[in-house]
């Protein structure tokens, strides 16, 4: 079982790489669906989506979450690799959908609920996460998301407490060691002198 | 290296090899290596007065095993940082960006304040919103009798008699779990499928409960249910589909809960058990401890909890 303060450790660094960091922008209220197609594998250029996916969406997906963002991984390594934003008016939000959305939810089919107006694509092949990121901040002019003064303190905290972590864990890998070679060493003669003895 | 010196005795070393390489260059020759006769002596002419002040008094303290705990840890829960039921599945939605919403679970761990060698929960428990409903039954009934036809009506993928006995010799037919009605028991005996069925745990026997009279019941009931069990003092069971929304989730955790509570209340005659801690996780994030709340501590967000992958 792991100590409650280095679980805590741990999910809080976690929890601020999820809030911050490369991607943390809020989308504006006129974007209804964002969808990335791309191949399973790299080959191809395919690498940058993938990386947007695991880095970049999963910002975008906490700081917007009433948008819906899905994937299509069936694309072959020499079909283009799209990132798709369907724009719609602004409408002020319905009333909460309290009905079960059932366990078989269609993720290849747009949202019902708002009139997809125009849809613009990105080009995402050959080119990095970095750069998908930048053309799609200056397509939907999204707001970034700066951390706060407590968060900034938190990540300070935590980094101090890794690198002191480290160090730490060095030295006493080193007392570790040295008490167990002489353990060791102990055996050794104890060993012998037992075979002396007989 | 020089082997370092020991006191046959109490097995504690005299010297630490750093000090051993000072004190060698200094010696003029190693000593031998004592035999019972001469123990005491070199003790005294090794040991320097410093080690014998800080010798070990007791030596066997130091062999003697520690005594295992009885119970599983339960850390002291005031400085965790808990999260309510809307905001830890946000954080997980986030992680689980652009997955199949039927592919990524949600799962629940039930930390529990217990005796290590007590009883274990170990229970059934049909969920208000099952997690796998997609789950293959075949019936072993004719196909047109009334047993058939509800079992049909009830869901199972595949009914009938001879048809299938043909079906599982031939391995064209692929289910997951495999029912009989008690008339059909006796054909099933003679068309021999133990050696199909038996090693993948499919053969229907009465001891597994898998011979039933009224069949349409239990397939529903097969379909719905989910197990779980207690291991290592933590309970852990699937509770959701990352398609399901806040409220769906929130109604599988309380009967899960509650199914739980009921479960302890039941064997707390021969084992003490409490709930310690829950904490709501997914396939592929992180692990939030809940704090028993259901909105967002920080406001409205709009509907986005209402279902949108």
């Amino acid at each position: 079982m792991v100590s409650l303060p280095h679980r805590m450790r741990k999910l809080q660094t976690r929890l601020l790489a999820i809030r911050l960091g490369s991607g943390a922008y809020i989308l504006p209220k006129d974007i209804n669906r964002i969808h990335m197609r791309f191949a399973p594998r790299i080959e191809g250029g395919h690498m940058g989506p993938r990386k947007f996916w695991h880095h970049e969406l999963v910002r975008l997906k906490y700081h917007n979450p009433a948008i819906s963002m899905t994937t299509d991984r069936t694309a072959r390594a020499e079909d283009p690799a799209v990132l798709s934003v369907h724009f719609t008016s602004p409408t002020p939000t319905q009333s909460p959908d309290e009905t079960t959305s059932g366990p078989a939810f269609a993720d290849s089919t747009p949202a019902a609920a708002q009139p997809t107006e125009r849809v613009s694509t990105i080009d995402m092949k050959h080119r990095t996460n970095a750069e998908i990121l930048d053309e799609l901040v200056r397509m939907t002019k999204a707001q970034a998301v700066e951390a706060t003064e407590a968060e900034r303190e938190e990540l300070r905290s935590l980094e101090e407490q890794r690198v002191k972590g480290a160090k730490d864990s060095a030295k006493s890998l080193e007392v570790r060691a040295r008490v167990a070679r002489e353990k060791q060493l102990l055996e050794q003669a104890r060993g012998e002198l037992a075979a002396d003895a007989v | 290296m020089a082997a370092p010196r020991y006191c046959p005795s109490c097995l504690s070393l005299a010297f630490t090899p750093s000090t051993l390489f000072r004190a060698a260059s200094r010696r003029p020759a190693p000593l031998p290596l004592p035999t019972p006769q001469n123990q005491q002596p070199f003790q005294l002419r090794a040991a320097s007065t410093n080690a014998l002040k800080y010798r070990r008094k007791d030596p066997a303290a130091a062999s003697r095993r520690k005594k295992a705990r009885s119970t599983y840890l339960a850390p002291d829960l005031k400085n965790i940082v808990q999260f309510s039921l809307v905001d830890a599945m946000r954080y997980l939605r986030a992680s689980e960006v652009g997955r199949p919403p039927t592919s990524s679970k949600y799962e629940l761990h039930v930390r529990l304040r217990t005796a290590k060698n007590g009883a274990v929960v170990r229970n059934r428990l049909r969920l208000p919103h099952p997690v796998k409903t997609d789950l293959r039954i075949c019936v072993i009934a004719p196909a047109d009798s009334p047993h058939g036809l509800a079992a049909t009506a009830a869901g199972a993928a595949i009914v009938g008699e001879e048809e299938v006995f043909q079906a599982i010799r031939d391995e064209t037919m692929k289910f997951d779990r495999c029912l009989c009605h008690t008339d059909s028991l006796p054909a099933l005996a003679k068309a021999n499928l133990g050696r199909v069925l038996g090693p993948k745990g499919l053969m229907p026997s009465v001891k597994t409960n898998t011979v039933v009279k009224d069949v349409a019941a239990a397939v529903r009931e097969m379909a719905g249910a989910s197990e779980y069990r207690e291991r290592m003092g933590v309970v852990r069971m699937a509770i959701g589909q990352l398609g399901f929304t806040a409220e769906e989730v929130r109604r599988n955790i309380r009967a899960f809960v509650e199914n739980i509570k009921r479960d302890m209340q039941g064997i707390s005659d021969q084992t003490a058990k409490e709930m310690h801690e829950v904490v709501l996780s997914s396939t592929n994030g992180p692990g939030l401890s809940l704090n028993g709340m259901f909105g967002s501590a920080d406001g409205e967000l709009g509907d986005w909890s209402a279902g949108k992958a």
